[in-house]
Formats: C-alpha cells, structure tokens, sequence
C-alpha cells in the first residue's frame, strides 16, 4: 500500500494505490496526515489505484470526512471500482461521501 | 490434487499477517475458479472475522494462535476460525445504523456488520475452550 498527497489547484489530493487492509492502516493514517490539516481545503480521495479495503480503511475514510467537513470543505471520492463502492453501499458509505 | 480438498493456516494473533490470510484465500478460491469478486467479499470478511479475534479474544501482549481452515460442499465454500481466546459470539453483536450522517456516525464497528453482509450463514459456538465461528457463502 502506498499514498501520495499533492496539492493540484488548491484542492488536496491522496492518491491510494494498493491494498487498504487492517495491516497497511497504521502507515497509511499517518500518510494521510496532512488531509487532517486541510484548513478548508477540500480533498479529493482518489481510488484508481486501490485494489482492496477492509473496515480499517473504511474507518480512516470516515476519519478524514469528519474532519475535513468540520472545516467547512468537502471530500471528493474519484475512481472507485465497482467492488469497493459496493462495500461503500453496504455500509452506508456511499451517502456520507461525494463522487466525482 | 488434493483429494480432501480442505486447506487450512494457523496466524498469529498479530494483524501483520493479514496479507498472508489473504494470500492463503487467492489461492484456494483461484485453485477452483471463484470469481474475482467473490473472492472479494470472502477476503473482506475472513479478514474482519479473523482480525476482530487477533485485536480481542486474547489479553494485550499475550500471544495467541487462530486456526482457519476452508472446505467445499454443496457449491458452497465454509471457513471454519478457531481460537482459544476469551468465548465471544460475534452473531449477537448489534447491528450498526448504516443511515446516519458523517457527523453522526461512530468510528469503527462495522467489522462483524460486514462478515455478516457477505457471507450467506455465519454461526458461532464454544466447545472445548475454543471459540469455533462458521462462515459459509455460496458459490454455484
């Protein structure tokens, strides 16, 4: 599992590429970091690259959107296959969250 | 070919041997043609069941086993997850509100939500000081 933040007009992008599994959340939290210091700009998730998410994803997802909206700002989820948005669909996440 | 068709793995009770449970489950469902997607949903949810005894049934620090073993009948595919830990049957635990909004929704608890969601029978009992939970999910 890797991620990577960028910063692409003004709008704070990760870019998950791998497996999110209860294994890989530790790192990937600490990855994410700068999305909590977002102040107010709004993040884009994008999963093109993510193969897999467990609850321990799912919890880091539901982590960053309570804090980014907080601020005011929005998450945008891109990308996601059709696997993991039924996961989303579940779990009720696919309402909690934006799609572009 | 192995004639029994049952495989089994033993784990830790540590979650960095995750990817090994699921690299223990590609091979099985591969070995009989399963869908990619199917495999998916009982990766998930062996994942969530076998986690959620890694992280609770034993005391923090103290080291632990978790048996899981596969099996094929019926055009169904039934794990079996054993341990030793504390008893805890994950059938009673409540079911979370999955409507409620971003900021009113708890971190956590949708492990033993999911394993129940994608599996087709889970049942759980304790015998001989094991927890023995049985997950089922048809594949025919």
């Amino acid at each position: 599992m890797n991620t990577t933040i960028k910063e692409v007009n003004g709008e704070l992008y990760a870019v998950l590429d791998g497996r999110l599994d209860t294994a890989a959340a530790a790192q990937t939290e600490k990855e994410i970091q700068p999305l909590f210091n977002s102040e107010g700009k709004n993040v884009v998730l994008d999963c093109n690259a993510l193969q897999y998410i467990s609850s321990s994803g799912l919890r880091l997802f539901l982590g960053v959107l309570k804090s980014v909206k907080a601020k005011g700002a929005h998450v945008y989820i891109t990308g996601m296959s059709d696997d993991i948005r039924n996961v989303f669909a579940m779990t009720g996440f696919t309402n909690l969250f934006e799609f572009r | 070919m192995n004639t029994l068709d049952e495989h089994s793995l033993t784990l830790p009770n540590n979650v960095e041997f995750i990817p090994q449970l699921a690299a223990f489950i590609e091979e099985v469902t591969e070995s009989h043609g399963i869908a990619p997607s199917v495999t998916m949903s009982i990766n998930l949810a062996l994942e969530e069941a076998v986690v959620n005894v890694m992280n609770y049934a034993y005391p923090e620090g103290s080291f632990g086993e978790i048996d899981i073993s596969v099996s094929f009948s019926d055009g169904s595919i039934t794990f079996t997850i054993k341990d030793s830990g504390k008893p805890f049957d994950p059938t009673k635990v409540s079911v979370p509100d999955t409507s409620l909004s971003a900021e009113e929704r708890p971190i956590g608890g949708l492990g033993i939500y999911l394993v129940r969601e994608l599996m087709d029978e889970v049942s759980y009992c304790y015998e001989n000081n094991h927890n023995i939970l049985t997950l089922k999910k048809k594949i025919q």
